[in-house]
């Protein structure tokens, strides 16, 4: 399903209500690792109301800044 | 008296009216971050809060606000819950130095009561919430991640236990934010370089003065077990991890164990950090769970971030304060006292007897330079000895009254600065800006006028009758005193 984030076709069901009462299921995306619980408020959890200061449509993941750089391997 | 966990404080905290219990049915989002911001307004006396009828989690239970207030922290302490802020650090600062406290190892422990090895999933097991609306997923903000030196594995000291936010990516996987000053990454620097994981657990509900010092600055090879330990009274108990050899908390209500897959960078954030803004979208750490163990009834703790006051500023204020001030007092006897409360020191005001002149400001440049000032004191504020730096009343007369703009005002560009300041440009780039509110002292240029009128002798004694005079007016009269 389109994660509301990032809006690419990689976000799936993950979890469900543990107590069996169906009030509500987490959905991860696996691309941007965007998650959300669908008994969230509409504002946050719809792509059409969400800030889109906090959007990622069409945002190249791979420019996101590393803190933490990869060292060089020790020989 | 010693807490030996988690439970016997939060009892502790309950028998002093400081727990509440709410059993009313919230929803995960925006219930839980409601109550918990309205937890952590009280800074002085908040409650703790016990949730236990969360929509979707029915019979699991979550602890919000356990060191949101003074209240509780003195109690933390065995102080009574009205001690003076000031009166606090002091404490703190004395117990600092009974290091190292004791560490006891024990087997079959208590957070070890249920052990998961398979079908693991973190939304299940634990009532996980967003602690903030935009925040990128549920956060685990109070967790301990403990880690070894791959380089030097059986040195106990430098196991390094340190609170990271992290993010829960998936059923069983978790995003890990680091920032170079952090002791974590050392240990994955050298993990890295050798292509191998690094084992880690992660501690929910650990005792909690052993929160206190993992995000206390600590050398590095020093332990936050036994400083916990030092500050506590109690001894700290250990057990070994199950997948791994690693020590974690007895007592612990849950420990996630797992590695940090080496050489990969995935995307984590935003995170609403504890300068009350949302952290940019980073490319960090990633970790893959292998066990949960947790005890009986567990209680998953967590906590509320975001535009502070909050309970991570109560947590960190005081063990942020005490090194450095020990630290200044190594060459700097006339320091009398350190506040470094505001965002775990990104401001920090400094209590100082004015040697000669210009001491003050080379007061500010030695706490400039210790290993947590580098990062972060960025506004460093002197007042004189006698001036209580916790008491803004005073702090803000000492600035109305001995600041020559002139003269008392430095700004030091392009120092270190942390990436969770919005103001620093480019993350992790500030500069640093002294100013001096001492009286300043020979040859710089003394006046008379700088004398203040003499303090009135016998306080105690009229504060006590006008504050029994006024207790019975309010009785009188039927009004809350």
């Amino acid at each position: 399903m389109q994660c509301v984030r990032c809006l690419r076709e990689s976000a799936s069901v993950v979890a469900k209500a543990p107590d069996g009462s169906g009030a509500w299921e987490m959905i991860y995306c696996k691309t941007c690792n965007f998650s959300w619980r669908t008994s969230d408020e509409e504002q946050f959890i719809n792509p059409a109301e969400r800030d889109k200061s906090f959007q990622l449509e069409g945002a190249t993941l791979e420019k996101v800044q590393i803190l933490i750089p990869i060292p060089p391997l020790r020989k | 008296m010693a807490f030996r966990d988690f439970r016997e404080f939060l009892k502790k905290l309950e028998e002093e009216g400081q727990l509440v219990r709410y059993s009313e049915p919230v929803r995960p989002e925006p219930d839980i971050r409601s109550l918990a911001r309205a937890a952590a307004d009280m800074p002085d006396t908040g409650p703790a809060v016990i949730l236990d009828n969360i929509r979707g989690y029915k019979g699991q239970q979550l602890a919000l606000n356990v060191h949101g207030s003074w209240a509780n922290y003195a109690i933390m302490l065995g102080l009574p819950k009205t001690t003076p802020l000031r009166e606090l650090f002091y404490e703190v600062a004395r117990r600092w130095e009974r290091y190292p406290g004791e560490v006891r190892r024990v087997t079959n422990p208590a957070c070890q009561e249920n052990v998961i090895t398979s079908g693991i999933n973190l939304y299940e097991l634990l009532p996980l919430f967003k602690v903030n609306p935009y925040d990128g997923g549920c956060y685990l903000s109070k967790a301990i991640t403990v880690s070894g030196d791959p380089d030097d594995p059986d040195n106990f000291d430098k196991t390094n236990l340190g609170l990271y936010r992290l993010q829960v990516q998936g059923p069983d996987t978790i995003g890990l934010n680091v920032v170079p000053a952090h002791d974590l990454v050392i240990q994955l620097r050298h993990a890295e370089s050798l292509n191998r994981p690094l084992p880690i657990a992660i501690c929910l509900g650990a005792h909690p003065m052993l929160t206190v010092t993992s995000c206390t600055p600590i050398a590095y090879d020093k332990s936050e077990y036994k400083y916990a330990g030092a500050l506590s009274g109690a001894p700290q108990e250990i057990a070994k991890a199950v997948t791994c050899n690693l020590d974690v908390p007895a007592w612990a209500e849950y420990v996630l164990e797992g590695e940090i897959t080496p050489r990969l960078r995935v995307t984590e954030g935003p995170f609403a950090d504890m300068t009350g803004s949302y952290s940019s979208l980073r490319a960090q750490f990633r970790v893959q769970l292998k066990a949960v163990t947790h005890r009986n009834n567990p209680i998953f703790e967590n906590l509320y971030c975001g535009r502070p006051w909050t309970e991570h500023d109560t947590l960190t204020g005081l063990s942020t304060c005490v090194p450095m001030y020990h630290q200044l007092r190594e060459t700097m006897p006339e320091v009398k006292a350190v506040n470094a409360l505001y965002q775990h020191g990104l401001t920090v005001i400094v209590a100082v007897d004015n040697r000669f002149g210009g001491y003050a400001k080379s007061v500010a440049m030695r706490l400039a330079s210790t290993p947590h000032g580098v990062p972060y004191a960025k506004n460093i504020l002197l007042v004189d000895g006698d001036v209580d730096p916790f008491d803004t009343l005073q702090v803000r007369w000492a600035l109305s009254t001995r600041v020559r703009p002139e003269r008392d005002v430095t700004v030091i560009h392009n120092t270190p600065g942390h990436p969770s300041d919005p103001s620093s440009d480019p993350p992790g780039m500030s500069g640093k800006l002294i100013i001096d509110a001492t009286t300043p002292a020979y040859p710089d240029k003394v006046s008379p006028k700088y004398r203040t009128v003499e303090p009135v002798p016998n306080l105690d004694v009229y504060r006590k009758v006008l504050s029994e005079m006024q207790g019975n007016l309010a009785r009188a009269v039927g009004a809350k005193p």
